[in-house]
């Protein structure tokens, strides 16, 4: 049984001025500790295929067709309370600047230890900020208790989005998106954060879903690649498959 | 690190000081160069009937043909020892009519401040929470309405209806003749006023609240906060009030001398025994000493008011109160 | 989401307008006298809206001193127009120093609250006329604009896009007109409006007050002085019919002026799906 399917998923924003089809009748389906990279150019539509499967859009956009499937149980009309279990534990999320994902008036180390608390309430105060250390080492971060206290605009953007993946790790998904999750950072930095995703699915067993515009990022880390262009899928296969496709149809080289 | 807590608390009483000090310089200034013979302030009506050289002996005698800058040391050597002068209109000293009445504006103005804080931010989240909806739509007209309407003339109507028409409440004054302390009878005479207070300025303060609000509902951090499991509500009490409390506590404390200032008129038209009734009087019969003494301390409550509020949101946003490193500095040994 | 345009505020605005300007010819009396045998005579055939306490006709009153209090309204928002345009463009285009007092400045006169300021300076002025009720209201209203035209100045010197169209070749009055004049015109021109409406409602506070026009000199704010003597005899009229006129007009202009600033935020709550709460 796969992790997470998609299947003929359309959704659409309405407003005032009409409909706006951004995701067109896309399915694809995602495997237990697979990553998949779904690539296209900006404003394509992967940024809202990711949140229409969170459900994390604005009212005005809506689910048309289709159905999305989680360990073979429907989840296309589970309601905000149902969803707000879902992902604080099976799905979470890396966005893509770390900067403004970050509470600039919060300080990283509540932000993370918030989201621990959230995923297991059971813990103590003490091994709760316990806990978000140890996420904090876990992504690289050093001197974790004095980092925690810390306030986003303190960080650099690579030691950001360090703390947004402690934040999505805290809540021990299955399933983790990461929305151009490198694009705002250096390439160096962009290199590191791609590792520490390819150890993570190593060491914790989780899939990743890797939205990106960028044709090396998705050679580098994914297993599958999805090609998306105005809202629709165009291509889904392995990465190989892919990039032949890719340079046979441009005719590159 | 305690060292640096004193010099900054020192600094910032010096800066007081000479703000207030610019202040009253200008004050004064402004009111000798008013038209009108501060002969008047002291004597009154008498003065028609001294003669010129009277008149100039009297003048002679209270300095007034020195130049501006003496007589401007001499009253502040007087304010100093707690010495305002006399009011023209009431004829004893300054400092008693004022003392006599600011205890009024204070609890006019300071619970008709603490309504509208609570209730703005109340209104404000409230109306975050239900954009666009209907709530939010029908307190949003209802605030433009209001907000269009005079405070004098909301006044009037609310007199007309609560007081004349239905006879529920009391029109004027801050107590029944005779029951001076009877605090139910000083408490229904409130009633009017502060709700003109309230009315008037609650949605301003509630469109400031709800808009900053509206503001950080749209920014990324809401999705990851929602990423974590965390409610909409949730976000926004925990995380997007947290982002505009900084800048509305500042607003609020901006806000206070114009609390008090909105006071003034509804004042004068429930004829409450105010520091702003004696304001509009001391403007419209001209007794300079008075009006001086209230646009000062106004003025006082001013300066020290935005000081605060640069205080308050320096203290409480982080972004402003660590300093020190920022960008991806080494922590190390820190 | 474009706004839509406040045609009923629009309407009922010319309507008062020019209501007020063909005084002339729509009063049926004289707003002037005082008919001694009809003092606080209600709302009737003769009296369209009643008579005030001291005879004279509220109608026309209304129409007459209409006239008044937005020709106030109209020359203290010049006045402070003018003034917020100069202070801004200076403190924009001015040394950091002089930058630095003339905002200290504004803030200033920002923290003073409007209204003891304008009693404050009216008492300095002396015996008020439209004249000088309009230079202390408007000596009193520049502030919020200047600190935008402030900001509009600065960005001439400094937006990329500007210095685009530099490259691009055009003048200075090109980059004015089309590329700067669009951005921060709807903001000016809604504090201006605001202005023209907090210039009506202090005038007709001061007058209601007794500290700007005299009773004899008639606006919208002096006619209602008269309204303390109205509640003792429980002549409403009075009180709520011009009342009425005032707080329309300052609803109207709000109206327009919201509309004026532009088009509502495209963006979209994160908060997303809040029924289920």
């Amino acid at each position: 049984m796969n992790l997470l399917e998609v299947e003929n998923l359309s959704v659409s924003f309405y407003r005032p001025e009409g409909e706006i089809e951004a995701v067109k009748n896309v399915s694809f389906s995602l495997g237990e500790g697979e990553i998949l990279a779904v690539m296209g150019e900006t404003g394509c539509g992967k940024s809202v295929l990711c949140k229409s499967i969170l459900k994390l859009l604005p009212d005005i956009a809506k689910i048309k067709t289709g159905r999305i499937v989680v360990r073979g149980e429907e989840i296309t009309d589970y309601t905000e309370k149902q969803m707000r279990k879902l992902r604080g534990s099976f799905f979470s999320m890396v966005f893509q600047n770390p900067m403004t994902a970050l509470n600039p008036c919060m300080s990283v180390g509540e932000q993370i230890v918030e989201a621990v608390r959230l995923r297991q309430p059971g813990l103590s105060g003490r091994e709760r900020k316990q806990r978000a250390e140890e996420l904090m080492y876990r992504v690289g971060l050093d001197h974790p208790r004095e980092r925690a206290k810390q306030y986003p605009f303190q960080l650099s953007g690579g030691m950001a989005q360090r703390c947004v993946i402690a934040i999505a790790l805290a809540a021990q998904p299955s399933v983790l998106f990461a929305d151009e999750a490198t694009t705002a950072l250096d390439v160096t930095v962009q290199a590191q954060i791609l590792d520490l995703f390819l150890e993570l699915r190593k060491t914790m067993g989780m899939s990743i879903v890797l939205v990106t515009h960028n044709p090396g990022v998705a050679a580098g880390a994914a297993d599958r690649v999805a090609l998306m262009k105005d809202g629709e899928l165009t291509g889904i296969g392995d990465v190989e498959e892919i990039f032949e496709e890719i340079i046979h149809k441009h005719n590159f080289i | 690190m305690r060292k640096l807590y004193i010099s900054t608390i020192l600094y910032n009483a010096g800066k007081f000081a000479l703000r207030v000090f610019a202040l009253s310089l200008l004050v004064f200034t402004i009111s000798r160069l008013a038209p009108g013979d501060p002969l008047y302030a002291y004597y009154g009506d008498r003065v028609e009937k001294m003669s010129v050289a009277q008149q100039e002996q009297a003048r002679e005698r209270l300095g007034l043909n020195e130049p501006l800058f003496i007589q401007y040391t001499r009253w502040l050597q007087g304010a100093f020892r707690g010495d305002f002068g006399i009011s023209y209109q009431y004829k004893t000293d300054v400092k008693e009519v004022i003392a006599a009445r600011i205890g009024n504006t204070l609890i006019l103005g300071g619970l008709g401040f603490l309504l509208i804080f609570s209730l703005a931010l109340w209104l404000g989240l409230f109306c975050a929470w239900r954009e666009d909806r209907a709530a939010d739509r029908i307190i949003c007209r209802i605030g433009t309405v209001t907000s269009c309407v005079p405070e004098f003339w909301m006044s009037l109507l609310l007199l007309l209806v609560f007081a004349v028409w239905l006879d529920w409440l009391p029109g004027s004054g801050a107590y029944s003749v005779g029951k001076e302390r009877d605090a139910a009878d000083r408490a229904a005479h409130l009633i009017l006023p502060l709700a003109v207070v309230v009315l008037g300025h609650l949605w301003y303060y509630a469109f400031q609240v709800r808009n900053r609000l509206l503001e950080e509902v749209r920014a990324d951090y809401v999705l990851l906060a929602r990423m974590k499991g965390l409610g909409g509500k949730q976000v926004l009490y925990r995380h997007c009030l947290q982002g505009a409390l900084p800048s509305y506590l500042s607003m609020m404390a901006v806000a206070f001398p114009h609390i008090l200032g909105g006071t003034y008129v509804v004042e004068t038209v429930f004829s409450y025994p105010g520091i702003g009734t004696l304001a509009y009087e001391s403007a419209r019969y001209q007794d300079y000493n008075l009006l001086m003494v209230v646009s000062l301390l106004t003025g006082t409550v001013v300066i020290f008011c935005n000081m605060l509020a640069r205080t308050v949101s320096g203290r409480i946003d982080p972004r402003t109160r660590v300093q020190g490193f920022t960008g991806g500095g080494e922590v190390g040994d820190f | 989401m474009k706004k839509k345009f406040p045609v009923l505020s629009f309407i009922f605005l010319t309507g008062i307008v020019m209501f007020c300007f063909a005084c002339g010819s729509l009063m049926t009396k004289d707003p002037l006298y005082m008919d001694l045998a009809h003092c606080n005579e209600a709302p009737g055939k003769e009296f369209l809206f009643g008579t005030d306490t001291m005879g004279r006709d509220i109608f026309s009153m209304i129409s007459y001193g209409g006239r008044i209090s937005l020709t106030i309204g109209i020359l203290a928002t010049l006045l402070s127009t003018i003034l917020a345009v100069l202070a801004g463009s200076v403190s924009g285009c001015a040394s950091a120093r002089i930058d630095g007092f003339l905002m200290g400045l504004t803030e200033l006169f920002l923290s003073v609250p409007g209204l003891l300021l304008t009693v404050f300076l009216q008492a300095v002025f002396g015996r008020a006329n439209v004249y000088s009720l309009s230079v202390v209201i408007g000596l009193t209203g520049w502030m919020s604009m200047a600190k935008v035209v402030r900001t509009e100045v600065l960005q001439l010197k400094h937006t990329d896009y500007v210095l685009a169209a530099k490259c691009l070749g055009g003048g200075f009055f090109h980059v004015l007109f089309r590329h700067l004049a669009p951005n921060f015109f709807p903001s000016v021109l809604f504090i201006a409006v605001m202005n023209v409406r907090n210039a009506i409602v202090a005038e007709s506070t001061l007058s209601f007050m007794g500290l700007g026009l005299p009773v004899e000199e008639v606006s919208w704010g002096s006619i209602l002085s008269l309204s303390k003597n109205a509640l003792l005899s429980h002549s409403w009229w009075i009180i709520v019919i011009p009342g009425v006129f005032l707080v329309g007009t300052l609803l109207c202009l709000t109206n327009l002026g919201n509309y004026m600033r532009g088009n509502a935020n495209r963006r979209h709550s994160n908060l997303g799906c809040r029924k289920y709460d």
